[in-house]
């Protein structure tokens, strides 16, 4: 037990980071030592005597959650029944199973491997990984797919300045990547998961997603009126609205990770982001489209794009050598390294340092020009205002950070040109970048100043200042967490009418956080968590496994909480293996995959199944009209044993033939 | 052999065992795929090959296994167990949280078992083949059979959520020695001592039940001594030798118990960073856990083996 369940969780962890990896970034273009690989050679087993590849031995792997395992062997057996394939499923720890099929080599073996992923807004996040010939050997492109036009594709729908400045083009291109790919079937997607959170029904208005809103939205989501967490332990929730609004109180919340920092740039896990979004803010905010909203920001705007890809930087390029292992040897950032140069390969490399790219920016060599006008009178935790500089220092702050890669493949820099006006440049023109661009959370200059980097944290000694609706309270490591909220919090001083142009919600939407105090008990074990929340220890409660979920959700007592938030879960088949190579054999086991049956028996419900590769939160930037690519994809996906069936014999046929 | 040199003798042979466990642990770390590099980096599509080289090399983790071993014991030496990769504290100043915890737990589980095992074997000996004696044999093939995971899921279930007795979440807001802190002892400690009350019970039992019909109590018993002086005074003390040397090996039960409870009963000890540990390819935590609990075990024992030669000269001469 205690096995299955580190193994979702980890397998969470490491979702939810990938998540904010391409929350928090604008680019995937530099790639280094797994630059495009052709096909290579076939290895996959010869014809056998009877002149047909039939009945085909298909190896499946996975790790991780029990109920991924359960889903390929539900799809193992329904490859089994039709009496073409003799199927095995071999499964690992979640661990060893990454190291397996991230390396390169993995693409030879001819295995069908199955993991899960997760993505964004940002279309790209659902095919880019995973079909990107410059992902073979990284994440997550496993069986070395390697279709040019298709990397051409998937490259002109994010960057160049045709689709940075023209939001249409690039739905077009998502819809084409998204037809190819559902004609190809380099990849199977199986179903789409859920975040879930149970409470019980003292917690009023408790909204998902996103994580800073989770417990005040300030109305970013329809219906508005539903978006404001508060406690009343008298009525139960469910039957009230906004005008039964009860302030005060404390939330506890139960999570089934340590967080593993306080620092903003230096965790991703999921714990150390719900517990960051309560303390700190960002330039903008993203509502459950991904529509940017200015946050701390009064306003932004795009001043310029410009033609360049990253070889413009070469004349601010200075040479750097290499270590035996393949790193560059700096000690400063790297902001961008010369897309010619691969650091395994050659002794020097040439790279852009931080202060080569401020002059960069300062002499017009960028991709894209954003400014962001700060608002007057913000608060921090300290009592300090908020100016440009904080804003600066922090992008500063993310430098040689663990969440740097993400940051910095997309940013060029950020230069504050008075008190309270920022520009940040990006390195290349990016369709994503209006939303990617401002990841960074805004912390407080006189604190960076102080600490060693990473050490924002009370572990450390240090409280974490930003300028969030909560402000910490107390931590014991392993343990719990307290916040309280913050008397000083801008939008509560300027009420919420003021501070947002945006905000069209009622009269009686609060300015501020109605919940006093949030404690988050750290309860690893996934049982103990559900029992705490029966016993009434605490309030709410995340990861909670999908057939517990079913309990909760028939008992009137507890409210389940679930939004589609971009894991999904994929098969690819192994095309440079005969006879995978045989488009008719991967769209017969396409058709295979009961989709429907995965997500009914296997997740409880808990789940959707991805008739098309782009699931809910990413279509807003990634098709023109979702409709009519459903129409035209579904079908292609859909379980067909007789359409599977046929192509099938159509192959054995042609193998009789040709014996 | 004196008592003293037999007690020195045992003390060096526990060098070897310790360097032994390291190396195993070590080697079997390292032979397991996953490092935490590569855990932290294999899903991420923005980490270049040139950046996961970067981390690997700062967290001492290329090179051949034996070097990064040799760094890490020269450093252990000293007492600097290092620090954790990922959040780069201090392996030590975790084990000082931890250990105490961990400590109070065992002790009263162990406590726990001594206290209902004594008696119940004494009663079992007693009397030996009555409903009494069946009752408690079958109460401890039940308790050594139980899965204390399964138990402490089942204790938690009856006891916290149908009958609202006890809490669920450990006390994270209470220090240790505050009393109410045992209300939260009960349930953990029960899980954790039970098989050792098992166990301890049988042997008191079949000890007692031996010098129970050794001739000096015969004599004792012609005596005319009342039976309640034959058992407490004479029996008792001759029984308890075997006894208190499995007391101390129970020891290593108790602690590898510990990873299991703690994890099922969210119990802040070693055992429960134990396991997150491994999962997180925390090398330097997993190593200076395994260390601690060695010792541990491996005093135990030392206190087994100096106890019995104590108790029983003979074993002196072995």
């Amino acid at each position: 037990m205690a096995n299955r369940h580190e193994a979702a969780d980890e397998s969470r962890r490491l979702d939810r980071r990938n998540l904010l990896a391409t929350i928090g970034a604008a680019g995937t273009a530099g790639f280094a030592g797994c630059g495009g690989q052709g096909a290579t050679e076939p290895s996959g087993s010869a014809d056998s005597d009877d002149g047909g590849p039939f009945p085909l031995s298909v190896r499946l792997e996975t790790g991780g959650t029990d109920e991924r395992i359960r889903m390929v062997e539900v799809i193992a057996e329904s490859l089994q029944q039709t009496g073409y394939f003799e199927t095995e499923v071999e499964t690992y720890e979640w661990n060893a199973y990454l190291d397996r099929v991230i390396n390169p080599a993995y693409q030879d073996d001819g295995y069908l491997p199955a993991i899960g992923l997760s993505g964004t807004f940002n279309p790209h996040s659902f095919c880019n990984p995973i079909h990107n010939s410059a992902n073979v050997g990284a994440c997550c492109n496993l069986t070395g797919i390697a279709d040019p036009e298709l990397d051409e594709l998937l490259d002109s729908a994010r960057y160049g300045i045709e689709v940075a400045e023209d939001s249409r083009l690039r739905a077009e291109t998502y819809d084409e990547i998204w037809r190819t790919l559902a004609e190809e079937r380099y990849t199977s997607f199986v179903h789409f998961g859920v975040e879930t959170a149970v409470s019980n029904a003292d917690v009023h208005g408790f909204a998902m997603w996103p994580f800073p809103e989770g417990v005040f939205s300030y109305g970013l989501f329809s219906p508005q009126d539903e978006q404001v967490a508060w406690i009343d332990g008298e009525r139960p929730a469910g039957d009230t609205d906004l005008s039964d609004l009860t302030t005060g109180g404390t939330l506890t919340a139960a999570v089934s990770t340590n967080p593993d920092s306080f620092d903003p740039p230096h965790s991703s896990d999921t714990t150390s982001t719900i517990v960051q979004n309560l303390l700190f803010e960002a330039l903008v905010a993203n509502d459950a489209e991904g529509n940017v909203y200015p946050w701390l920001a009064e306003r932004y705007e795009l001043r310029d794009v410009r033609d360049v890809d990253r070889t413009v930087y070469e004349e601010y390029m200075r040479s750097a050598g290499t270590t035996a292992e393949g790193a560059v040897d700096v000690d400063e950032q790297v902001i961008v390294r010369h897309p010619e140069d691969d650091p395994a390969a050659g002794d020097e490399v040439r790279v852009l340092l931080p202060e080569d790219a401020r002059e960069a920016a300062a002499d017009g060599t960028y991709g894209m020009w954003f400014r962001y006008e700060l608002r007057e009178g913000v608060e921090f935790h300290d009592g300090n205002e908020l100016t440009a500089e904080d804003v600066v220092a922090s992008y500063e702050y993310y430098e040689n950070s663990a969440t740097a890669p993400q940051t910095f493949d997309s940013v060029l820099a950020a230069v504050a040109v008075d008190e309270y006006v920022v520009d940040v440049y990006a390195q290349v023109p990016d369709a994503e970048a209006e939303r990617e661009l401002p990841g960074v959370s805004v912390l407080s200059a006189d604190q960076i100043a102080e600490v060693e980097k990473g050490s924002i944290d009370p572990r450390e000694g240090v409280t974490p200042v930003g300028t969030g609706p909560y402000e910490f309270g107390e931590f014991v490591d392993e343990e719990y967490l307290e916040v309280s909220k913050f008397d000083g919090y801008w939008v509560e001083t300027r009420g919420v009418d003021a501070a947002f142009e945006w905000f069209d919600g009622p009269d009686s939407f609060p300015d501020g956080p109605v919940i006093d105090a949030i404690e988050v008990e750290v309860v690893p074990d996934d049982a103990t968590r559900t029992g705490a929340l029966r016993s009434g220890e605490i309030d709410l409660t995340y990861d909670v496994s999908s057939a517990t979920l079913e309990d909760f959700d028939d008992d009137d007592g507890y409210l389940v909480h679930a939004v589609e938030a971009g894991g999904y879960d994929y098969l690819q088949y192994p095309l440079n293996v005969e006879p995978w190579d045989d488009p008719r054999l991967r769209e017969a086991v396409n058709h295979l995959i009961p989709r429907r049956r995965i997500v009914d028996n296997v997740l409880n419900g808990w789940a959707e199944p991805a008739w098309t590769p782009i699931p809910r939160i990413a279509r807003g930037a990634g098709t023109t009209d979702y409709g009519a690519l459903e129409d035209a994809v579904r079908p292609l996906n859909e379980y067909d044993v007789e359409r599977a069936e046929a192509l099938l014999d159509e192959m054995a046929a042609e193998y009789d033939e040709s014996s | 052999m004196s008592l003293r040199r037999f007690v020195v003798r045992r003390a060096l042979s526990v060098v070897p065992v310790l360097f032994g466990v390291s190396v195993i642990t070590f080697g079997l770390f390292h032979l397991t795929p996953g490092d935490p590099v590569s855990q932290l980096v294999a899903l991420n599509p923005d980490v270049s090959a040139a950046e996961e080289a970067r981390l690997r090399e700062r967290w001492g983790l290329s090179g051949p296994v034996w070097r990064q071993y040799l760094a890490w014991l020269s450093n252990v030496l000293v007492g600097d167990f290092g620090r954790e990769l990922r959040t780069g504290r201090a392996v030590s100043g975790i084990l000082w949280r931890r250990l105490p915890e961990t400590i109070v737990l065992g002790v009263f589980g162990w406590a726990f078992a001594i206290a209902i095992a004594i008696p119940a074997g004494i009663y079992a000996a007693v009397n030996k083949g009555r409903l009494g004696d069946v009752a408690a044999r079958v109460l401890a093939l039940s308790g050594v059979s139980i899965p204390n995971f399964w138990l402490g899921l089942l204790l938690i279930l009856v006891l916290s959520l149908y009958l609202g007795l006890f809490p669920v979440l450990p006390p994270s807001r209470l220090p240790l020695y505050h009393p109410e802190t045992l209300r939260y002892l009960l349930l953990p400690g029960v899980t954790i001592g039970t098989a050792a009350a098992a166990s301890v019970t049988r042997v008191m039992r079949t000890s007692m039940a031996e010098e129970l019909n050794e001739e000096y109590v015969t004599a004792a018993r012609a005596r005319g001594l009342p039976e309640r002086t034959v058992v407490f005074k004479h029996v008792l003390r001759n029984s308890l030798v075997s006894v208190v040397t499995l007391a101390a090996t129970l020891t290593a039960g108790i602690v590898a118990g510990s990873v299991v409870v703690e994890s099922v009963f969210n119990w802040p000890g070693l055992g429960s960073e134990f396991v997150r540990a491994i999962d997180r390819r925390e090398v330097n935590v997993v190593m200076a856990i395994t260390l601690v609990t060695a010792v541990a075990v491996v005093l135990a024992n030392l206190l087994a083996d100096v106890l019995y030669a104590v108790l029983d000269p003979r074993i002196r001469y072995d």
